[in-house]
Formats: structure tokens, sequence, C-alpha cells
């Protein structure tokens, strides 16, 4: 191992882990939040067996660490199913069940937070629970919870600098390799601080653009 | 004596009070009367230093409520009870009353809680000195509200509408305690709705109008017909009171 | 595929005396993380702009770097200049400077809520500004807080189990080793899941237990 300073090439290093740790959020953001709202569908439409365990589940993940959920996929499951299992696959998995999961909640309260009301309206005027679903409860859902999503998505981002301890090249694990190496601590940390600092206030700035957008939509136009 | 010399106060392009003159001397019971909106509040809130002068001049036994310096002399010459009790809900009854006397009069607090219950006993609440103000009816906290303020043993009471919040029977006893303290001459200064009352115990009244002062009389001749009732603006508030 | 949970047994007083250790520096941490939110707190609400501004910033950060980045940065830069503190205490301060973060914004609102009107009448009756905040805003709005500040501990006691990553033996870092020594890893990290998760339940009966007993008196009578 040689101590030696900063390169350019380092900036490079640096790009890459943060690839690979937007990669990684951006996927598991997108299967998160489709297996969330289908898990919320699902207890909206009340599924019978389905919805304890999906809750169940649910609570489970939200209520534990996600280092441990890492260790039990990347450690746990290739000991008991006996199958070999790449860090990466294991983060996806992973990630994406523990989005799903606060998704989830969000996605429950959104649709609970539609008056009763306004779906028996619906229902009584002849719609079926699909298009009610899709003209009436879907868009005023996700207005109300694009908020909380954001905020979620923020979350999950620095959460993803934990798949690092299983050994994914992400940008934390890019930090351990050049802190090792230039052993120049703070300037290593901060940078890469800074790195994730600046995509979190990207994400929410534009979770709070989308936002508006998504109001002046729902908003009372006038006759 | 407390002296409010020409004050002026705005609220952004509003004015509110418009050259205000007021001076009252110890023992006095001077009530202020005025529709909504005449600045009536304004003028408690400027006196006990809650809200900044924008012209004029207020001192309290010659104390300038606005020289930072002065303002706390000044503070702990008054003690004003509020439209809405304001009490600490975490503290219970006697907390409430004991509170300022320790840490600002410094009093131990044996003398303090002494005091306290004293003045309680004097409201009737001596029994729920140990009480929360969640568990107090409107009225007992408006009593418990004046033991706050006595207990600081103030040279003038300033008294904001303390009864606008409480039904009829309640504001009966708060008046009841009122009445007894101006008897036994504390200097009060009250802002009120109630005009028989102000009737009654004052020895001045002071009518404001849109943030001006229109007249200060003593009391008898406010009411009397060429005095404050020449006045037409008097007259027709008076009588709208009246109806109600 | 074996499931069998007897292998843990012999190794549970080992596990217990991990979890002794999470819930020592989650107490540790908790108490740091209050004192460190109200300092922030008073200082976003006071009415010096300079204090607004550096404690939003603190915050803002504190909430946007992911909690390993930060406890790297404190773990291998504080040795850099020459403050040497083992690992336990490193945790500890690192969790109290983010849980105050999170603490800040609760104990925050808990103040903006406090009604104005009570403020006034302390300041009339000549309280400094000193004894105003210790003896009226504060003890009202922590009371108000309790069930936030819950959630706050709720994931300091998540959020502790990275400290396993700075050879912390806590519960999850014991449990690595018990993996060790076990070479069964899926029974060790479901167990070390439930039992997260059972702690954090039990913490929130005791959040709702404490804020009925505190918010009791202040409870208008119902007639």
């Amino acid at each position: 191992m040689r101590f030696s300073d900063f390169t350019p090439f380092d900036i490079w290093l640096l790009l890459q882990g943060l690839g690979v740790s937007l990669g990684l959020f951006l996927s598991t953001s997108l299967i998160g939040l489709l297996i969330g709202t289908s898990w919320a569908v699902c207890r909206f439409y009340r599924v019978p067996v389905l919805t304890p365990v999906i809750t169940f589940i649910a609570e489970l993940l939200k209520n534990s660490p996600v280092l441990v959920q890492l260790f039990l996929v990347f450690f746990g499951l290739p000991g008991l199913l006996h199958i070999r299992i790449t860090p990466t696959t294991a983060a996806m998995i992973t990630l994406s069940a523990n989005s799903a999961a606060f998704v989830y909640v969000i996605a429950v309260s959104a649709i609970e937070s539609i008056g009763r009301d306004q779906i028996e309206a619906a229902r009584v005027f002849g719609l079926t629970r699909w298009q009610v679903l899709r003209h009436v409860v879907a868009p005023q859902a996700m207005a109300f919870a694009i908020g909380p999503l954001t905020a979620l998505l923020v979350n999950q981002l620095q959460v993803t600098s934990l798949i690092s301890v299983i050994g994914v090249v992400d940008l934390t694990k890019i930090g351990n390799i050049l802190n090792l190496r230039t052993l120049k601590p703070f300037i290593v940390w901060t940078v890469v601080g800074l790195l994730y600092y600046v995509c979190a206030k990207l994400l929410a700035w534009l979770g709070a653009r989308f936002e508006n957008r998504l109001r002046a939509h729902a908003a009372w136009r006038g006759l | 004596m407390l002296k409010v010399d020409n004050v002026k106060k705005a609220f952004g392009p509003v004015t509110v009070l418009d050259g205000v003159n007021l001076t009252i001397k110890p023992g006095e019971v001077v009530s202020i009367l005025g529709s909504s909106g005449s600045g009536k509040s304004t003028l408690i809130r400027c006196i006990n230093g809650l809200e900044r002068l924008n012209g004029g001049r207020i001192t309290v036994d010659d104390f300038d409520v606005g020289k930072p310096k002065e303002l706390s002399e000044a503070r702990k010459r008054s003690a004003t009870v509020f439209q809405l009790f304001n009490l600490y809900p975490h503290m219970t009854v006697l907390g409430n009353v004991t509170l300022a006397p320790i840490e600002v009069l410094k009093k131990p607090r044996a003398e303090a809680d002494a005091t306290a219950r004293a003045l309680l006993q004097s409201v009737g609440l001596g029994d729920r000195a140990d009480a929360y103000p969640a568990q107090l009816s409107g009225g007992q906290r408006q009593r418990v509200g004046i033991c706050r303020a006595l207990a600081m043993q103030p040279r003038y009471l300033l008294l904001d509408e303390v009864t606008s919040a409480l039904d009829p029977e309640m504001t009966a006893e708060v008046l009841a305690i009122l009445a007894k303290l101006a008897a036994e001459g504390t200097t009060m200064l009250f802002v009120t709705h109630e005009i028989e009352f102000a009737r009654q115990i004052s020895n001045r009244i002071v009518f404001l109008d849109k943030g001006k002062l229109l007249v200060d009389l003593p009391t008898a001749e406010f009411f009397a017909a060429e005095g404050g009732m020449a006045n037409p603006r008097i007259a027709q508030f008076l009588s709208k009171m009246r109806k109600d | 595929m074996r499931f069998d949970l007897s292998i843990l047994l012999p190794h549970l007083g080992f596990l217990a005396q991990g979890a002794l250790l999470t819930a020592e520096a989650c107490a540790l941490a908790l108490i740091g993380s209050v004192i460190m939110g109200a300092f922030v707190a008073i200082a976003r609400t006071s009415s010096s702009a300079l204090l607004r501004r550096i404690s939003f910033v603190y915050v803002d950060i504190f909430r946007n770097v992911p909690f390993i980045v930060q406890l790297f940065f404190f773990y291998y830069g504080l040795p850099e200049i020459g403050i040497y503190i083992d690992a336990f205490t490193t945790g500890v301060v690192a969790l109290s400077i983010a849980g105050g973060a999170y603490a800040s914004d609760v104990i925050r609102a808990g103040i903006l809520a406090i009604d104005p009107g009570i403020i006034e009448a302390a300041e009339v009756s000549g309280l400094s500004r000193r004894v105003t905040f210790t003896k009226i805003v504060l003890p009202i709005a922590l009371r108000t807080s309790v069930r936030p500040l819950g959630s706050v501990l709720i994931n300091m006691i998540l959020t502790s189990s990275i400290l396993s990553t700075i050879t912390l033996n806590e519960l999850t870092g014991s449990a690595q080793i018990v993996v060790s020594q076990t070479y069964r890893p899926f029974e060790v990290y479901v167990v070390l899941l439930v039992v997260y998760a059972l702690l954090t339940y039990l913490v929130s009966l005791g959040i709702a237990l404490l804020h009925r007993r505190l918010n009791r008196d202040m409870m208008e009578a119902v007639a």
C-alpha cells in the first residue's frame, strides 16, 4: 500500500462511486415505488390473506436497521438457500424491499386521505373499482404523497451508503479506499459528504418542483 | 405616576394610536372605553412594553419604557391581567402565582408561597392551589391571573378586557374582585366593555376613538348630558352598548 | 435448507451484552441529542439572523449527509487533530450530533406551537430571557415534543447498528461475531431483525405512556 497524495484520477473514482450510488438509488427507488404502491392497492381492495402479511412484513422492514437487512440478504440467504449472491444483487433486493415498506405506509395514508364519500359517489355513478382508482384516487393521492415521498427518497439516498459495508463499490466505499490511501480523512470525508449533500438537495428541489406542478393541476381553476 | 405622553403607534400603514395623552396618579381607577379597533388594548400593550412606540413617551414612575435599560424597572412597577388569561399550563396555580415573585423579586420560596396562598384565599381559590389551569373554569383562571398580577405587588394594575372571554356568571365573580381591589385603593387602568361596571368603580373615564383620545373626564361628568354625552361619538357608542 | 435457532442459545449472553451496549449508547446519545437539539432550536427561533443562519446550516448538513459518512469523518478525522477517543465515545458523539439535528426540528416545532400570550405574560412580569426559556418555553415545548422525540430515539436505535462498522461491539457487532463462530448467518440475522423490531416496539409503547403522563395535567378536563 502506497501512501500518496490526491491525483486527478481520484475525481474520476469519486464520480464512478457516485454513479454506482445513484444507479442503485434510482433503480431500487423505482422498484420500491412499484412494489409499495401495489401493496397499498392490495390494502385498498382489502385482499384477504395478503393484506395482514404485507402489513407485518412492512412493519418488520421499517422497524429494523437497514444494515442488518443487508447482512441477512447478503450473508444469510446464500447459507440458507445454497446460492451465490453478489453484493450488488443483495443491495438491490434489500434496498428495494426497504423502500417498498416506507412507500407502502405513505401510499396508504395518501389513499386514506381521500374521503370515502368521494369514492362512494364515484361508485354510485357506475365507475368500476379500477376506474375509481385511476381517475379519483390516484391523482389526488399522488399530490398528497409527493411531500412525504420526497423526504423518503432523500433519506433512502443516504441509506445507500450502507451498501459499502457489504462490499459494493459505491461513493462511500471509494471514500474508504481514498482514506486508506491518502490518510487525509478530513478532506476525503468532507468531499464525499458534500457530494451526497448536493445530490440530496437536488433531489429535494426536484421533488418540490414536481409537487408544484402536480398541485397546480389539482388546484381549483374556477368556473 | 404613570404618564402617557403624546404616544403614536402604527402597525404598518395603519395608525392605531395618534397622539394619546394620559396621566394616572397612584390610587386612581381609570377606565378606557371605546369601540373595537380604537387602540385601547394597544395602549395597554405599549405601557407594559409589549409594543414599541413610534412616537411619544411612556413613563412609569419616571422610568421610560422606551429605553431598554429602564424597561425592566418600569415592568416591576406594573402588572398585567390578560383577556385570555395566559396562565402557564404546565405549572400549578400556586406555581403560576409564585414564579415571578421568586425569579424577579427574588423572594424566598416560603414567603412567596405564603403571599400566594393568601391572595388565592382572598379570591376564593384557596383550596385550588395545587390544581392545574386546564382543570379550572374560565372565571377561576382569570382569578388566578389577577392573583398572579397582585403577587408582584405592583403600583399600577393594568387590565386588558379581562372579562371579555367570560360568560355572564364568571364575569360577575371577577368584577366583584376588581371592585374590592378598587375600594382598597389599588391603582388600576382598565380597558373594558362593561360600561356599568366602569361607571361604578372608576374615578375617571377615558374614551378612545380611532386612536385619538376624545375625552378624559371624571366619571360623573362623562355620563352627564353636558359632559361626555355632548360628544356625538360618545353618545352613539353608549347607546349602542346599552342596547345590547 | 436448515433453520435451527437452538444454535444461538449458548451465545445469548454475549448478544445480551451487545444489546446493553446499544442501550447505553442510545441513552447517552438521546440526552446529547435533546440538549443539542434544545440549543439549536433556541438558535433557530432567536431574533439574531446570524444564529438562525448558522443553526439552519448545521441542521441542513447533518440531515443530508449519510450517517456512516459523518461517523467515518469523526472516527478517522479526530485522531488527525490529536483527539484520541474510543469507539464508544466517538459513536455517542456522532449519534448526538446527528440526532441533535432531527431533535432540533422537533423542539423548534414545539416552541413555535406555544401560545404567544403565555410568553407575553412571562415577559411583562419581568422574567429574563433565560428564565423564560428554562422555566416556561422549554418545559412546555418538551412536553408536547415527547412523541416526535420518541421517533428520533427509535431512529437512533436503528442507526446505532452502524456503529458496528467502527469496531464497536454493540448488538449488531456482537451478532457479527456470533456469526463468525456459528457459521449460521441466516438464523443470527433473522433473530437480530426481530430483536430490533421488538426493541423499537417497546420504546414506542414507553413513549406513548410517557406522553400521557407528562401531558396529563395540561389536557383539558372534559366537562
